[in-house]
C-alpha cells in the first residue's frame, strides 16, 4: 500500500509482516466471505487504478492514457490489522483464491508491536517447533526376551494412580492409627490440562466435558479433565460428570464461592483438586481477563458482576512460603470434601522444583505434583514470558523422579508432566517417553485444541490470537458469534477419536516393552536419544 | 480296520525316549519303505504325523498312543490321517495344509493353529488361543476345527478362514463355551457354536442367523464328527437347531462402522439427561448455542456496515475557517444547480468572491484529498470567482435582537451578515468612509479587481439597512451603547502599526499605512526599499513599492519568514530578496543598520511586524491579554453582553475573520432564544476512506466549475454514484428516496454478510464497518 509518500518508522510495507496473503485476481469471485471472515480484518476490498499507456506513431492516431479501475482483496500493513496467518480466508473461499504465506525472513512487525510501550501480548505457544521429546525413542524392544504383547490383541490396563501411595504396611498402619488413609484415584494418564471456562468458549468447553463423560460412559476409560480456574457451571457442579474433572484453584479463586455452596449438594465427588500456583507457558505472570470479555455468563459462573475486569495474580496472595503454601492450602481443600478427594499443586517447570516435592514428601497429604513445562500455551501472556521463561519438561520431571527414587518414594507421589506435549504430533510417543522418565501421567492442553477443535496454532506464529477473543473457530472466544462456529457434539466425537487414537499408539509403544498391566513409568532403560548430553542429563541411554 | 496290521514305532527304546529327529526319521523311513499303516506309541515327542507326502495319494493312516508332544499333524498332509487315543499337546494341527486329525481326548492350547486346510476333531475342550491365524485358501476347502466340549481364551484371534465348530458339550466353563475374548483380530471364516458365550470383539465379529443350508452343513457334518469321535449318540441331542448360533467375521467395510453410541445420542440420552435441556449452561443462557457457519447475516453478523453519511466534515470544509461546505456545492453543480451551488455560499459568507476567489489562500485546496494523495487538488477559485453572481434569498424580516457591530472588516460585516440573515435587527458602525476594513483599505488593487469588491460590498448594502460610517467611538459611547443594544460584536481590527524601537524609528513607514496610502497611489518610494517584516503583509507592500518603482527590494526577518502562497510568490515573482536571521539596530539615513554593524542602505525602510488593536474605548470590564481582547471559545468576552472577532483578538487571516463573524453571530442566535451556545464542528473525516483511484491522476488543471465538480471525490457526502449498490456480493444495499426529496442507501441485514465491501469500494469514504452490538444485548431487545 502506498504511504502517500511520507513513512514513519512504523511504516510497513506487506513484505514486513510476518504473513503475506496470496490472492489470485483470475479466480476471485469477490463474494465478500474472505473480507466478512478474516478475524483481524487484515484484508478488506481494494480499489486499484490502473493505466495503460496507448503509444500510437501514426500520422493520424494520438498516443494517450486509459486509466480503468479494478477491484482486488488488499492486505492492510497497519501493525494493528496484521495478518495473523491463520487462512480462515482460505477456508471460506469457494475459489481456492486467497491463501496466507508466512515470510522468507524474519518479520518487522515484531520490531514495531510495541506501540504506545505496550509490549506484545499474545495467546497460543512458545512457537519453537523442535524439541526433546521427539528426540528420545523406543529402544527397548521386546521379541523374544520378554513376552512380546500385541497391541491389538492383548488387554491392557493403561491405567495410573492420582493420590499418595503409602506403602502397604505403612497403609495398614496408617488406617490403624488414624482412621484414615489417602484417597488415590485410579485414572487415565492422558488428561486434559486446567483451561477455564472463559479462556475457552462454552461450546468448547461442553464439547471436552462431554467427550470426556462419553469416554468414561460409554467407554469405560477413565478420563479426567482439569477445570481451570475461571469456575464451573452449577449444573456440573451437581452432576455426577463432576466425578470426572479435577477443579483447579488459583490465586484469582473465581467461582470458588459457588463451588463451596455447591459442596453439599454435589452427588459425587470431583477426581481431585489442582492448587495452580504457576503455568508452564508464562511462569511468573498472573492473567487480568478483561472487562469486555466477562460478559452475563462468565460473571454468572465466576460469581462476580458482569463489566468488570478479573486479575488472577502471578502468585497467591495469602503464601508466604513453601511449607505455609503446602500445609495450608493442601489442608482446606481436604477439607472441603472431608478427606476424600486428593489435592496437589501444580507448578511451572523450574530448577526450584525439587525444593516443592521435598515439601510434598514431608507432607503426608500431597497427592502428587503436577510440573507444566515451558512448551504449555496460554490464552494471554507477555510474549517475552511465554518465549523466554520456564524450564523444559524433560530434564525438570527427570529430575524429580530420581529425586524421589533416591528417597525411594518414586511410587508414592506421583508426578504429572505437561508443556508442550504433541506439539509436533506426536503425542503417544511424548507421552510415552515423559512416563518412562519418571510421569505418572501427562497434561495436554493446545494438542486437543488442535485435534479436537480445529486450532489453527502452530508452532510457527500463527494466529496466536486466543487473547483478543477473536478465535477464528470460536475455542477461545465468549462472543457467540464466533463460538456457535464450534459444535459442542463435534468436540466430543473428536476428543474421544483422539483418545482412542492415543490408546491405540501407546498400546503400540509399550507393548513391545512388554507391559501391559502396569504404565512404565519411570523405565527408562527402555528409552535413548542421539544426543550425548541430554543422554547423561536424562541418564537414559545415548544411542546413535 | 480290525484286521489292519500297524508298523509300530516306539517312542521309547531301551529305557529312553527317542529325541523327536529320530521319530521323524522313523516316521518317513516307514512311509518309504510303504507302510501306510503307523502306530505312533508317542513320548512327548514334536509334530508327530506331519509331512508325510512321501506316500503319494496313498492315504496314511496315523495312530498314536501315549503321549504326544506339541503339534502333533503340524504341516499335515491331504493323504493323511491321524488318530490320537487321548489328550493332545499344544498347536495340534499347527499349519495343516490338508490331514484329517482325529483326538479322543481334550487338547491343549492352540489347537489348529495357523491351519490352512484339512479337519481336526476333538473329543473334548481345547486349550486358548484354539483356531487362531487360521486360513482359507480358495483353491481348497475351508479348514475345520470341530470341538465336542468347550474352548479356552482368546480363541479365533485373526482368524481369517475355517469353520470352526464348538459343540458345548459338557463345557469346561458352563457359563461360557467360547471363552474369554474370543475373535479378536477374526477377519474371516464362520463359528458355529451351541451353548452361552460372554461376549466377543464386536469390532471385528457379529451373530447371523443360520441360514438353511448352513444348517443342513452343519448337521450332515455334526453325523461325521460324532462317528469320528465315537459319539454318535449324542446327535440327538445336538442337533437341535434353536441351540446353535453362529458368529461370521465382519467385512472390512463393516469394520469401519465401530459399534459405539452416536455422540449425538449421548449427548441426548445422557449428558441433557443428567443436566437438564439445554445442556452444561442451559440454565443460564436462554439463546440458542447450535452451530452457525462462518458466513452469516443478520444479527450473527461480526460487523456491520453504517452509512455515515455527512457524518464527518470533508477536509476542504474543515480547514475553512469560514467553514463553507465546498463538496456540497460541487454536488449542487453536478446536480446541475449551478446557480444554487453559487448561492450557496452567502449562507457562510458575505464575500464569497473577493475572498474564495481572490484573497483567499484557500486553505481548502492546500486540505483537499486529492491534495494529499498526490493529484490536483479541486480549484476552489473558480466558483469563488464566479460567486459574485451570488443573489441573496429570503432574507428574513427583522425581528429579533439589537445588535451593534462596531468595525466593518471582513469579521464586523461576516457578523452583521450572519444576524441579520437570523432576523436581528444590526447596526454597523465603522469609523473608515467605506465599509470592508482591510479589503478596501489596506489590500493592494493588484490582488483583487476592484469592480468584484465593489459588486460585493453592493450587495452588502443593499442587506444591511444600518450602517453608520466614519463613527469614531468612545469610552461613553459604548457604554450608552450597552443599554440601548442587547449585544455588542466589537470587530476594530488592529490599527495600531507595532514598530521597533530603535534609533532612527520615525524613518519607519508603517506597512498598514504604506498600503492604504499606495491604494491612492498618495506615497513615493525610493529605489531600494527594505520591508522589516517578511510576512504576507511585507509581501504585499513588496509588490506594491515594486509597483510604484522600486527596483531592489529586501526583506528582513528575524526567523524564517512565515509569508506563503499568493502573497510570497508574488513577491518573489518581482524580484523581491528575502534575507534572515538579521536584527535591526537602527534606522539611519543610509538605510537599516543591524547589529551585526553591516548597514544595508535603504531609500525606504517599511516596517512590517504586525498590527495591534486600539483598545482605548474598551471598558475596564473588558479583560486585554497582551493587546488583544480576551475571549473565549464563543468569542465571548468577560462582559458576556460583549463579543469580539476578528484581529482585535488574534491576527489572522480574512476567512478566520469571517469564520469568527459567522461563529458570533450563531452564538448570539442561540443566547437569545434561550438556549446554551455550543459549536460542534463535525470531525474531519479520515482521508485514508476517500478513494481517489477513481480520479484521473494527471489531471492538473481545471476549466470550469462543471469539470471541479466531477473531480471532487465528495469526501463524507454521498455522490449517489451507486457503486455501493452494485459492488455488494449479497444484493444487499438499495437506495431508497425520502420524503424530503433526499435518499439514503440501506442495508438489508438479512442478505449482508458483513464482508465490508461496500466501505471499500466507495469512493467518498460514506460507508464504515463497525463491530456489531454484542448479541446478547440484541437478542435481549428482540
Amino acid at each position: 500500500m502506498s504511504t502517500n509518500g511520507t513513512i514513519t518508522p512504523s511504516s510497513l510495507s506487506i513484505k514486513d509482516l510476518p504473513w503475506q496473503i496470496m490472492w489470485d485476481k483470475e479466480r476471485c469471485a469477490f463474494c465478500g466471505r474472505c473480507t466478512a471472515a478474516c478475524p483481524v480484518h487484515a484484508i478488506e476490498l481494494g480499489v486499484f487504478r490502473k493505466r495503460i499507456i496507448q503509444p500510437a506513431l501514426g500520422k493520424d492516431t494520438q498516443p494517450g492514457n486509459v486509466y480503468q479501475v479494478y477491484y482486488g482483496i488488499r492486505q492492510k500493513t497497519d501493525p494493528a490489522y496484521a495478518c495473523i496467518g491463520c487462512g480462515t480466508c482460505t477456508l471460506v473461499c469457494p475459489n481456492d483464491c486467497i491463501v496466507p504465506v508466512r515470510s522468507d525472513e524474519i518479520d518487522k512487525l515484531r520490531f514495531h508491536i510495541n506501540r504506545g510501550g505496550q509490549p506484545r501480548r499474545r495467546g497460543g505457544r512458545r512457537n519453537v517447533p523442535e524439541g526433546i521429546l521427539d528426540r528420545i525413542k523406543f529402544v527397548r524392544i521386546s521379541m523374544l526376551t520378554d513376552p512380546a504383547l500385541d497391541a491389538g490383541r492383548h488387554e491392557f490396563e493403561l491405567r495410573t494412580l492420582l493420590g499418595r501411595i503409602l506403602p502397604p504396611e505403612e497403609n495398614l498402619k496408617h488406617l490403624k492409627e488414624h482412621g484414615w488413609i489417602p484417597p488415590v484415584r485410579e485414572i487415565y494418564p492422558l488428561i486434559i490440562g486446567s483451561m477455564s471456562f472463559g479462556a475457552l468458549s462454552p461450546n468448547m468447553w461442553e464439547g471436552l466435558q462431554m467427550g470426556v463423560a462419553y469416554l468414561n460412559e460409554e467407554l469405560g476409560m477413565p478420563v479426567r479433565m482439569c477445570s481451570g480456574e475461571g469456575g464451573i457451571p452449577p449444573r456440573l457442579l451437581r452432576s455426577r460428570f463432576i466425578k470426572y474433572t479435577i477443579i483447579q484453584i488459583a490465586s484469582g479463586y473465581f467461582g470458588w464461592d459457588e463451588i463451596v455452596r455447591a459442596i453439599p449438594e454435589m452427588k459425587e465427588d470431583p477426581c481431585a483438586i489442582e492448587i495452580k500456583y504457576g503455568q508452564g507457558a508464562k511462569p511468573g505472570d498472573g492473567g487480568l481477563l478483561m472487562w469486555y470479555k466477562v460478559n452475563k455468563l462468565i460473571a454468572a459462573i465466576r460469581g462476580v458482576p458482569p463489566g468488570v475486569s478479573l486479575p488472577s495474580p502471578p502468585t497467591h496472595q495469602t503464601l508466604y512460603s513453601i511449607e505455609e503454601a503446602v500445609a495450608k492450602m493442601i489442608q482446606s481443600l481436604y477439607m472441603a470434601w472431608g478427606f476424600r478427594v486428593p489435592v496437589y499443586p501444580k507448578i511451572s517447570g523450574t530448577t526450584t522444583a525439587l525444593a516443592v516435592l521435598n515439601n510434598l514428601v514431608r507432607n503426608s497429604y500431597a497427592a502428587g505434583l503436577a510440573i507444566d513445562g515451558e512448551d504449555g500455551g496460554t490464552g494471554a501472556a507477555y510474549n517475552v514470558s511465554m518465549d523466554h521463561m520456564g524450564h523444559p519438561i524433560a530434564s525438570n520431571i527427570r529430575e524429580c523422579y530420581l529425586n524421589l527414587v533416591g528417597l525411594g518414594k518414586q511410587n508414592e507421589i506421583p508426578l504429572f508432566a505437561g508443556g508442550g506435549i504433541g506439539k509436533r504430533g506426536n503425542l503417544a510417543a511424548n507421552a510415552a517417553a515423559l512416563i518412562m522418565l519418571g510421569a505418572s501421567g501427562v497434561q495436554i492442553g493446545k494438542y486437543i485444541m488442535q485435534a479436537a477443535a480445529g486450532c489453527v496454532g502452530s508452532e510457527s506464529d500463527r494466529c496466536n490470537i486466543c487473547n483478543i477473543g477473536q478465535c477464528p473457530k470460536g475455542i477461545t472466544s465468549q462472543d457467540p458469534r464466533l463460538y456457535r462456529r464450534l459444535d459442542p457434539e463435534k468436540v466430543a466425537e473428536r476428543v474421544v477419536d483422539v483418545f482412542l487414537a492415543f490408546d491405540t499408539e501407546l498400546k503400540k509403544i509399550v507393548a513391545p516393552l512388554g507391559r501391559s498391566t502396569s504404565l512404565p513409568i519411570g523405565m527408562s532403560d527402555a528409552i535413548g536419544i542421539d544426543d550425548y548430553h541430554a543422554a547423561e542429563r536424562l541418564k537414559i541411554r545415548y544411542v546413535v | 480296520m480290525a484286521n489292519v496290521r500297524f508298523f509300530k514305532i516306539d517312542g521309547i527304546e531301551n529305557g529312553h525316549r527317542i529325541d523327536s529327529r529320530i521319530l521323524e526319521e522313523r516316521m518317513q523311513k516307514a512311509v518309504s519303505d510303504g507302510h501306510r499303516y503307523i502306530e505312533v506309541k508317542a513320548f512327548g515327542q514334536h509334530g508327530i504325523g506331519g509331512r508325510l507326502w512321501k506316500a503319494g495319494d496313498d492315504k496314511v493312516h496315523v495312530k498314536i498312543t501315549g503321549s504326544p508332544g506339541q503339534r502333533v499333524g503340524a504341516m499335515g498332509f491331504p493323504n493323511t490321517f491321524i488318530e490320537v487315543q487321548g489328550p493332545v499337546s499344544d498347536d495340534v494341527g499347527w499349519l495343516n495344509v490338508g490331514a484329517e486329525i482325529v483326538v479322543l481326548g481334550n487338547a491343549a492350547n492352540g489347537a489348529g493353529h495357523a491351519m490352512a486346510q484339512g479337519k481336526i476333531y476333538i473329543a473334548g475342550n481345547i486349550g486358548a488361543r484354539g483356531m487362531n491365524m487360521t486360513k482359507y485358501n480358495p483353491k481348497f476347502e475351508h479348514p475345520q476345527l470341530w470341538v465336542l466340549g468347550s474352548v479356552g481364551d482368546y480363541f479365533a484371534e485373526f482368524m481369517a478362514g475355517g469353520i470352526a465348530v464348538i459343540c458345548g458339550h459338557k463345557p469346561q466353563d458352563p457359563e461360557n463355551v467360547l471363552g474369554y475374548r474370543p475373535c479378536v483380530g477374526m477377519v474371516g471364516g464362520r463359528i458355529f457354536f451351541r451353548g452361552p458365550h460372554k461376549g466377543y470383539s464386536q469390532v471385528d465379529a457379529k451373530l447371523v442367523p443360520i441360514s438353511d443350508d448352513d444348517w443342513a452343513w452343519l448337521e450332515a457334518n455334526l453325523r461325521i464328527f460324532l462317528e469320528k469321535i465315537e459319539r454318535p449318540d449324542l446327535f440327538d441331542t445336538l442337533s437341535k437347531r434353536d441351540d446353535w448360533q453362529l458368529i461370521v467375521a465382519r467385512s472390512p467395510q463393516e469394520r469401519f462402522l465401530r459399534p459405539r453410541k452416536s455422540m449425538s445420542e449421548f449427548r441426548r440420552l445422557v449428558w441433557d439427561k443428567e443436566l437438564g435441556k439445554g445442556g452444561l449452561i442451559g440454565d443460564l443462557v436462554d439463546f440458542d448455542r447450535s452451530p452457525i457457519p462462518v458466513t452469516t447475516t443478520g444479527i450473527l453478523r461480526r460487523y456491520v456496515p453504517v452509512w455515515e453519511n455527512r457524518k464527518y466534515a470533508p477536509p476542504c470544509q474543515a480547514a475553512c475557517p469560514t467553514g463553507i461546505p465546498v463538496h456540497e456545492r460541487w454536488q449542487l453543480i453536478r446536480e446541475g444547480r449551478i446557480d444554487k451551488a453559487i448561492d450557496l455560499a452567502l449562507a457562510y459568507t458575505p464575500f464569497p468572491a473577493t475572498v474564495c476567489g481572490y484573497l483567499c489562500p484557500n486553505l481548502c485546496m492546500e486540505s483537499c484529498t486529492r491534495q494529499y494523495k498526490g493529484m490536483a487538488s479541486v480549484d476552489v477559485s473558480v466558483l469563488g470567482k464566479a460567486s459574485i453572481k451570488a443573489k441573496v434569498k429570503d432574507m428574513p424580516p427583522i425581528s429579533g435582537k439589537k445588535v451593534a457591530v462596531i468595525g466593518g472588516g471582513p469579521a464586523g460585516i461576516s457578523a452583521a451578515w450572519q444576524l441579520r440573515r437570523k432576523g436581528h435587527d444590526v447596526v454597523v458602525y465603522d469609523m473608515e468612509k467605506e465599509l470592508g476594513g482591510k479589503i478596501t483599505q489596506v489590500i493592494p488593487k493588484s490582488r483583487i479587481p476592484e469592480e468584484v469588491v465593489r459588486a460585493e460590498l453592493e450587495r452588502l448594502k443593499k442587506n444591511l439597512p444600518h450602517i453608520h460610517l466614519q463613527q469614531k467611538l468612545t469610552k461613553e459611547d459604548l457604554e450608552r451603547m450597552k443599554s440601548d443594544y442587547d449585544f455588542i460584536v466589537i470587530a476594530t481590527g488592529a490599527q495600531k502599526p507595532r514598530t521597533l524601537p530603535v534609533p532612527g524609528k520615525e524613518r519607519l513607514i508603517p506597512a498598514l499605512e504604506f498600503l492604504k496610502r499606495s491604494r491612492k497611489n498618495d506615497i513615493k518610494v525610493g529605489k531600494k526599499v527594505v520591508i522589516i517584516g517578511a510576512g504576507n503583509v511585507g509581501c504585499d507592500v513588496a509588490v506594491e513599492a515594486h509597483r510604484l518603482g522600486a527596483e531592489e527590494i529586501l526583506l528582513l526577518d528575524i526567523q524564517e519568514p512565515a509569508s506563503f502562497g499568493k502573497e510570497r510568490k508574488a513577491a518573489e515573482a518581482i524580484g523581491a530578496k528575502f534575507r534572515w536571521p538579521v536584527f535591526t539596530k537602527a534606522i539611519t539615513e543610509e538605510g537599516v543598520e543591524l547589529t551585526t554593524g553591516e548597514l544595508i542602505p535603504a531609500d525606504t525602510v517599511v516596517v512590517s511586524i504586525g498590527d495591534q488593536p486600539d483598545l482605548d474605548f474598551l471598558p475596564d470590564t473588558i479583560a486585554i491579554e497582551r493587546g488583544f481582547i480576551s475571549v473565549n471559545d464563543i468569542y465571548q468576552t468577560t462582559d458576556p453582553q460583549i463579543f469580539a472577532i476578528g484581529d482585535v483578538v488574534k491576527l489572522g487571516l480574512i476567512t478566520e475573520a469571517i469564520g469568527a463573524g459567522r461563529i458570533v453571530a450563531e452564538a448570539i442566535d442561540e443566547i437569545s432564544k434561550g438556549k446554551r451556545p455550543r459549536f460542534d464542528k463535525p470531525h474531519m473525516i479520515d482521508r485514508q476512506r476517500v478513494k481517489v483511484e477513481y480520479f484521473d491522476p494527471r489531471k492538473s488543471a481545471f476549466e470550469s466549475p462543471e469539470e471541479c465538480a466531477e473531480e471532487c471525490a465528495s469526501c463524507g457526502t454521498c455522490r449517489d454514484c451507486g457503486i455501493c449498490v452494485t459492488v455488494c456480493p449479497q444484493g444487499a444495499i438499495s437506495r431508497q428516496a425520502k420524503d424530503n426529496g433526499d435518499f439514503e442507501m440501506v442495508v438489508d441485514p438479512e442478505k449482508c454478510i458483513g464482508c465490508g465491501f461496500c466501505v471499500g469500494a466507495c469512493p467518498c469514504g460514506i460507508w464504515n464497518l463497525v463491530e456489531n452490538d454484542p448479541l446478547e444485548d440484541l437478542i435481549a431487545h428482540d
